[in-house]
């Protein structure tokens, strides 16, 4: 056999951020001219491998060989330079400007150094939309696009910028069944003529459709290199989920109560008008955790958005808290019934960066339970209140009027959980509780999710910690594409059924 | 503990400041500005072949000299903080209103009339005249308002071009709708409204100089709004709304309501400001008063950092300057532009993201830190 060409190696990578091992000796191999799919669960890895491929981050240690030489990169444009292409889940495109700005901006041809030379610009594009059969539309505005659109205009980009490897960040999430099959074609055409793809995914039908090689992470390690004839989807998944469990949650066995919330046919459109939640059904009874599992991007954040308020449910759709139809309710409204929200962005909607630590801790507790003047701040009541989060969860810091920045991020979180959870509220969403940060902050967010539970409070749980859901919920329910689908109850399935159907694996069971 | 991980998130390089960088990022801004502001006066003033030792001397005796000196500073002080007032009310919500002036014009141009043609006993007779104009530059700052909540268009543009609107329809107004204004010579003086009766002039605070009344007014306007952001919950809502929208929406807030409440207040604000003017300084409404009185004011907000009380400070230094150029002008026949050439390039200083500069300085150097370790290594 022939000794493969490799158009990329990466050797012994390894990249820590504080005591966390980002990436733990990584060694990939990426052959010219195929789509190699690194597959692998939040968290295990794969992102940082990438910035370090494009120069986002620096690594401590380990080689980059592109076509057999070793470099390294001055910067991410120096990446860019070396023909290394990142599409990334968030498009990277003005949209107030036309398709054709968005594909030369930065990489103009010059006349005499100065003018850009539109002809010379205009006739590579077109070269390249003729190789690789692309047709857009260069002269509408970016925003007047739709993302399927928009995502070949990034794939153009980078090749107008002159990529031999192109890396793919979940580049389907986003997408359509139709969008992701368009996707699939260019994308082989891509190859065909000789680029290749690195194709970062954790839907595993797509990866199977797609990918000659197929590398496992997890955890910063990477966990097997398999071709897609050599291994089921259920080996895959193993590969990807299966792992000990490092923290167990002790659940107490308890009777739940009447439902608290109650949620009808709820469907909910995204804010491109796409319908993202596809008239789900849900009960939380009293005292009961119900966890929903799901790959990122199958339609939580609408469904959790709509729950509180922040985004108008489609007509059909009905949420009863209590009996209260509360379909159209607005935040504070529900806030004032009782109802508690964790978001998922700690530092986008949890917390406040700017502000300090009691700001960002009295805020919607000021709405539901207010002070005794409706128009002053109460210092006093304030201080007691913050100085209550402080103690009871734990929070690490010096007083209550430092900035909320300058904590930690389990720190921030366990202010903005804890501002939730000591609201007397009788029911709380919590989307994420333990994103970011370290396994002792978890630990300790867990156990006070049970203890509340078990003091008569409903949860609803939304997390992307497959192992979250599972260790924390009473009742799983998976969300694939809008619709939940049934995950059995604490402890009924395992890891590996599960995470097969959060990738619509085993969908029939409805 | 082994380095089994959940899942993490990066945190950005320089998110979170230590005091010391603090210190040094506010040294160097304020440092820097400074010598800057020196020396392009300096070199200004060499230009006009005069000494910029003589001219900081003139600024100075013009600003505190004697007691008409330090009632001209005062004077300016008064609009300066009402209009920065209204900026910080603004900007501390994240609302761009760019449209104080246009809605001091349309506040000061209602005060004329008020003042003018009604007669009222005095105290009653101010009182409406500032409540009229407050509520006319409220008026004003509806429509950006309006406009930017129920059909989105940015009130950074909207409230903009009204400043155009309301300076040429008093002008209009004035011009050719009233036309009545008597200069002292009984000439017809088409750039003014008639002089307002006695009853509605705002007394002076320093006999014999030109500070009046509108000064305690002002410093309340700054205190008030001092205390609406430090001890009301009204406040606390306004601020999380400027700081951080989806943050507060979760948080249960009005967003919509309390976005209303920053433009009506900041204009009830500029309105008020511009009544104060034409009854207290001018005795009339001459078109175009307000010109600069709008940039004056978000660009002292600008250097106040948002604080109110540091915008009484920063007002007072920005109206000494404003008096003592005049002064200047006369004694050593520098123009007085100079000064407001330099005032205004300080703003520029000040602006320039230090903390960004800092920050990537110092990345740098831990960035080539690294390289010279690993090629120690190696």
């Amino acid at each position: 056999m022939d000794k493969p060409d490799y158009i990329l190696q990466m050797k012994e990578i390894r990249k820590t951020f504080g005591p966390l091992v980002a990436n733990d000796n990584i060694s990939l191999n990426i052959e010219r001219g195929t789509v190699h799919a690194i597959v692998g669960e939040n968290g295990a890895g794969k992102s940082t491998l990438m910035n370090i491929l494009t120069d986002i981050y620096k690594a401590d240690s380990g080689d980059i060989i592109l076509n057999g030489k070793k470099v390294v990169f001055k910067n991410s444009l120096d990446a860019a330079r070396h023909g290394i292409g990142m599409i990334y889940q968030e498009f990277m495109l003005y949209p107030e400007l036309s398709v054709y700005d968005n594909l030369i901006l930065g990489f103009e041809e010059k006349k005499l150094g100065v003018f850009i030379d539109k002809k010379a610009c205009k006739k590579k594009i077109e070269q390249i939309c003729r190789d690789y059969s692309f047709d857009l539309p260069m002269k509408t505005l970016v925003k007047d696009l739709p993302v399927a659109i928009l995502q070949q205009v990034e794939i153009v980009k980078a090749l107008y910028r002159g990529a031999d490897i192109i890396i793919m960040d979940e580049p389907t999430s986003v997408l359509t069944p139709q969008g992701i099959q368009g996707l699939f074609r260019a994308m082989r055409n891509l190859v065909s003529s000789g680029k290749t793809i690195i194709f970062i995914s954790h839907k595993l039908k797509e990866v199977f459709e797609i990918a000659d090689r197929i590398t496992v992470m997890k955890d910063g390690k990477i966990s097997g290199e398999v071709l897609p004839g050599e291994v089921t989807e259920n080996q895959l998944a193993s590969m990807m989920v299966g792992r000990d469990v490092i923290l167990q949650a002790n659940k107490v066995e308890v009777d739940f109560g009447e439902p608290v919330l109650s949620v009808k046919n709820l469907q909910v459109k995204d804010k491109d008008g796409v319908l993202r939640v596809k008239g789900v059904d849900l009960d939380v009874r009293r005292g009961e955790i119900v966890g929903l599992a799901g790959v990122a991007g199958s339609g939580q954040q609408q469904l959790v958005e709509a729950l509180f308020g922040l985004r108008a449910p489609e007509t059909g759709s009905a949420v009863y808290f209590e009996d209260t139809d509360i379909t159209r309710a607005t935040p504070r409204q529900r806030r004032c019934m009782g109802i508690g929200y964790v978001p998922q962005d700690r530092l986008g909607a949890g917390a406040n960066g700017q502000s300090s630590i009691w700001e960002t801790a009295i805020m919607g507790y000021h709405v539901a339970h207010g002070f005794k003047s409706r128009f002053l701040l109460n210092f006093r009541q304030i201080e007691e209140f913050t100085g209550r989060i402080v103690d009871n969860f734990a929070v690490k810091c010096q007083k209550t009027s430092d900035k909320i920045r300058s904590l930690s991020g389990g720190n921030i979180q366990k202010v903005v959980v804890g501002r939730e959870f000591l609201q007397d509220n009788k029911l709380l969403i919590i989307e994420d509780p333990t994103r970011g940060i370290d396994v002792g902050a978890i630990e300790f967010i867990w156990k006070k999710i049970i203890d509340l539970a078990a003091g008569g409070v409903s949860v609803l749980l939304i997390s992307h910690e497959l192992n979250e859901v599972m260790q924390l919920a009473d009742t799983i329910k998976v969300v694939y594409e809008g619709q939940l689908y049934d995950g059995g109850a604490h402890g009924e399935l395992t890891e590996e059924e599960i995470g097969l159907i959060m990738m619509g694996g085993k969908s029939d069971e409805k | 503990m082994k380095n089994k991980l959940f899942s993490f998130r990066v945190k950005k390089l320089g998110k979170d400041l230590a005091q010391n960088d603090r210190l040094i990022i506010n040294a160097l801004k304020y440092g820097i500005s400074i010598v800057l502001f020196l020396l392009c006066g300096s070199v200004l003033i060499l230009l006009q072949g005069q000494s910029p030792i003589a001219a900081l001397e003139a600024i100075f005796q013009g600003a505190f000299g004697n007691k008409m000196a330090i009632g001209n500073t005062l004077r300016w002080t008064a609009p300066c903080i009402m209009t920065g007032a209204a900026a910080i009310v603004a900007f501390k919500a994240g609302v761009s209103n760019l449209g104080i002036a246009g809605q001091v014009t349309i506040g000061g141009f209602l005060a004329g009339l008020i003042g003018a043609f009604y007669e009222l006993p005095p105290l009653a007779h101010i009182t409406l005249i500032i409540v009229v104009a407050g509520v006319a530059g409220l008026l004003w700052s509806v429509v950006p308002a309006i406009l930017r909540l129920f059909f989105n268009i940015n009130e950074f543009i909207t409230s903009l071009m009204l400043n155009y609107v309301a300076n040429f329809l008093t002008q209009y107004l004035t011009q050719q709708v009233l036309a009545g204004g008597l200069d002292s010579w009984g000439y017809v003086n088409m750039e003014a409204t008639p002089t307002v009766l006695s009853s509605a002039v705002l007394p002076d605070l320093i006999h014999g100089t030109s500070a009046t009344l509108a000064v305690p007014i002002a410093l309340i306007v700054a205190i008030a709004i001092a205390f609406l952001y430090k001890y009301t919950i009204q406040g606390y809502e306004l601020k999380q709304v400027g700081e951080n929208l989806k943050f507060a929406k979760v948080g249960g807030v009005k967003v919509v309501k309390q976005f209303l409440i920053i433009f009506l207040l900041s204009g009830f604000i500029s309105g008020m400001c511009g009544g104060i003017e034409v009854i207290g300084t001018y005795k009339k409404f001459n078109t175009g008063f307000a010109d600069t009185m709008g940039w004056d004011g978000i660009s002292i907000a600008r250097i106040a950092e948002l604080n109110p009380i540091a915008l009484i400070f920063v007002s007072f230094i920005w109206a000494a300057l404003k008096a003592g150029a005049m002064q200047m002008e006369r004694v050593i026949s520098v123009n007085r532009l100079t000064v407001q050439i330099v005032q205004y390039l300080f703003v520029l200083f000040v602006s320039v993201d230090y903390e960004g500069i800092y920050l990537r300085a110092k990345e740098r150097r831990a960035k080539k830190q690294y390289r010279k370790e690993m090629e120690s290594v190696a």
